[in-house]
């Protein structure tokens, strides 16, 4: 093993424990593949879903209504990032940075208001 | 860095912003058949920002640590884009009313769109001009699409966003390297400092081509105006007026402040790219328009073609020459400032003739005079102003973009200017002589309501009384150096 | 780490967005190229940012934009695609032709 004193010495022993990683699951998948007997037949050909028939494609169409959700939560999960910064220097800028969030988060509760009047809030 | 926010600088924005949440929740609470009062509401707050405006004229402001600024250029803009907001509403209101789709929810859109525009005129840091180009963008995608059920109207939406989420990843590219390349700088006007004398730097050549580029999706500038015709024709009539207007105007605005207030001093690596710009526009927008039979499309392509003749004034600036640039600089103010007007008339009074008894295509605009004299008349003279014929503003826009040419002797755009107006006043006079000298198919009279009439009478007053020297707006123009 | 190195990384992902708007038909997939194309930009501003310390605070700021712009547009966007599934099934954009010269 090479010394791990340099930065790139470090890689060098990420890389070898890496190396190992891949050869260790590889070789025994091999491995189990020569000892194992191999008996084909239609029923062990069939995919396996909690011993039921497995029925129609493997795509599933998720409801739309999902998807209103998650972009709900996505907008208003990267706006809350917009707290962290204001955290840091509200105490030096005091009232002033009060007002200014109190406003941003009074435009953000009109875009709840409008989705909860929308009646995308509730799940009919 | 603890500085007070110089509340009065950005009063038209706050009554702008205030107006847009009001219009929503009043949408919210309002019953079906009373959603049309959205647009007196819109129409109140436009005119309490006009107010704001005329209370800041003569003044220059900064605040927010320099990266927001107001004089008579951004007061200049931010009024147009108010005069603006105003003649949409005027077009909108039966279209959406009779239409029965979220009007609420368009007049917020566009109220943010414009607040968008009113933004981009004050921005001089790269962080705010960024935020306003997609305050004017996104609620136009929105826009774009409102009609749900018409594949249409889906098709142009998605073309819009694809086109304009490109636009603004290629440059935001340009402007992070810009920021590396200056050493953490934001501001405009640092920027430009900083500069100075690197005009043959790959890196600052190479990030200003990535805005520009970026810029010329959002003016559809030719080779980057695919999207524009399919968008205009899919959306609905009144939204592609407000893009071939606002969005366009404010796509301009963002890009008068990056080149005059952050890369003048690096002009000589962006000038002839505008030039190439500039020349491909103009030509290519109206050798297509040529062959249209859509109005809509017609004026689309002949939007792109007047993109074209304001992109000449980029190719003009010259550091050196201090005189030239601020002709050029005042030069566009004008042109966008008659252009915007100019083009909304004509959609206005295209809007107004679909609605009753007519279509969009060209070929039913045969004998329109006999149908209804009044619009006939008014449509005709926003089609001589936007080709450039006396006695309409038009000309007198084309006339200082040309001056301006031959002042910095550039020969060669002053003749593909000539020209192509020229090529454009052919088809602009085709249908102005169809309205006039063909028999009409159908006979029966093409109602307007009354208050596409005042809209349509107000802009042709506006355009007939144009005289250079006399007027507000040349004074406005006059007090709005480059920067 | 030389800054070098971040640079070549997003000028990468940049180049792999460019070339995924370019290849893709999928509507979605176009989507999804042009947000590499923002993170490469938010790559390239922290990098700069980080290099510069204390000065360069600014390119940290413009990323959080950044960020929550992209957010609003992914949002405008699939609701754009998913109105378009809903009216034709599919989201090719080659097919996307009503409206020619």
């Amino acid at each position: 093993m090479p010394e791990g004193g340099t930065y790139f010495g470090q890689y060098v022993t990420i890389g070898i424990f890496a190396l190992v990683g891949v050869v260790l699951v590889l070789g025994t998948l091999q491995l189990a593949k020569l000892v194992a007997p191999n008996v084909p037949d239609t029923d062990k050909y069939t995919t396996y879903e909690s011993g039921i028939d497995p029925i129609g494609s493997g795509w599933a169409q998720s409801n739309v209504r999902y998807y209103i959700f998650a972009l709900l939560f996505v907008v208003f999960d990267v706006e809350a990032v917009f707290l962290f910064p204001w955290a840091i220097v509200f105490e030096r800028f005091g009232t002033q940075a009060f007002v200014e969030m109190v406003i941003f988060i009074g435009i953000l509760a009109i875009a709840l208001l409008y989705a909860a009047k929308k009646k995308v809030l509730e799940w009919q | 860095m603890n500085s007070p926010i110089d509340l009065h600088a950005i009063t038209p924005e706050l009554v702008l912003a205030g107006t847009a949440c009001l219009v929503l929740i009043a949408d919210l609470f309002l019953p079906e058949d009373g959603k049309w009062l959205a647009v007196p509401l819109s129409a109140a707050g436009l005119i309490g920002t006009l107010a704001a405006i005329v209370s800041l004229l003569g003044e220059h402001r900064i605040t927010l640590d320099g990266s927001f600024e107001v004089n008579s250029f951004s007061l200049l803009f931010k009024g147009l884009f108010a005069i603006i907001g105003l003649f949409v509403l005027a077009i909108s209101l039966d279209h959406f009313r009779d239409g029965k789709y979220y009007q609420g929810e368009y007049y917020f859109l566009m109220l943010c769109s414009l607040l968008g525009g009113f933004v981009i005129a004050s921005s001089r840091d790269l962080i705010s001009v960024f935020i306003a180009i997609e305050l004017i963008s996104i609620p136009a995608f929105v826009m774009t699409g409102l009609r749900k059920r018409d594949s249409r109207s889906n098709e142009a939406a998605l073309k819009f966003f694809l086109f304009g989420v490109l636009s603004s990843a290629v440059m935001l590219y340009g402007m992070s390297l810009i920021y590396g390349f200056t050493g953490g700088l934001t501001n405009l006007g640092e920027i430009s400092t900083a500069l100075a004398g690197k005009a043959d730097e790959p890196i600052v050549i190479l990030s200003v081509f990535f805005i520009v580029v970026g810029f010329a999706f959002k003016i559809s500038a030719v080779p980057f105006h695919f999207w524009a015709p399919d968008t205009y024709e899919g959306a609905p009539s009144p939204v592609a007026a407000f893009l071939s207007t606002s969005s366009k105007i404010g796509g301009f605005v963002g890009l008068l402040v990056l080149m005059y207030a952050a890369f003048p001093s690096v002009a000589e690596a962006w000038r002839p790219a505008f030039a190439a710009l500039a020349i491909l526009t103009m030509t290519v927008g109206n050798l297509i328009a040529l062959r249209q039979r859509n109005i809509i499309r017609l004026l689309a392509y002949s939007g792109i073609a007047q993109s074209g003749y304001v992109l000449v004034t980029f190719a003009l600036i010259d550091p050196n020459n201090l005189d030239v640039t601020r002709q050029a600089f005042q030069s566009a103010l004008i042109y966008l400032a008659i252009y915007g007007v100019m083009d909304l008339g004509a959609f206005a009074a295209a809007v107004a003739f679909a609605r009753k008894g007519g279509s969009y295509f060209i070929d039913d605009y045969s004998g329109l005079f006999q149908r209804n004299p009044a619009l006939a008349l008014m449509l005709a003279g926003f089609l001589i102003s936007l080709a450039g014929a006396p006695p309409m503003a038009g000309m007198w826009a084309k006339l200082f973009v040309f001056l301006a040419a031959l002042e910095a002797q550039s020969y060669i755009l002053a003749i593909v200017m000539g020209i192509n107006a020229v090529v454009a006043a052919w088809y602009y006079l085709a249908v102005v002589k169809r309205m006039f000298f063909e028999q009409p198919e159908a006979q029966e009279p093409v109602e307007v309501t009354n208050v596409l009439y005042a809209a349509m009478a107000v802009a042709t007053v506006a355009l007939l009384a144009f005289l250079p020297g006399i007027n507000f707006l040349t004074e406005m123009v006059e007090r709005s150096t480059p920067f | 780490m030389p800054i070098t190195y971040l640079l070549i990384l997003s000028s990468m992902l940049f180049s792999i967005g460019v070339y995924g708007v370019l290849a893709r038909q999928n509507a979605v997939l176009i989507l999804l190229s042009i947000e590499l194309m923002l993170n490469a930009v938010n790559i390239n501003l922290v990098a700069f940012s980080a290099m510069f310390g204390a000065e360069g605070v600014a390119g940290q700021v413009f990323a959080l934009f950044i960020i929550a712009v992209a957010a609003a547009e992914v949002g405008v966007g699939l609701a754009i695609v998913i109105l378009i599934f809903r009216n034709r099934s599919n989201v090719d954009v080659d097919e996307m032709s009503l409206m020619k010269w």
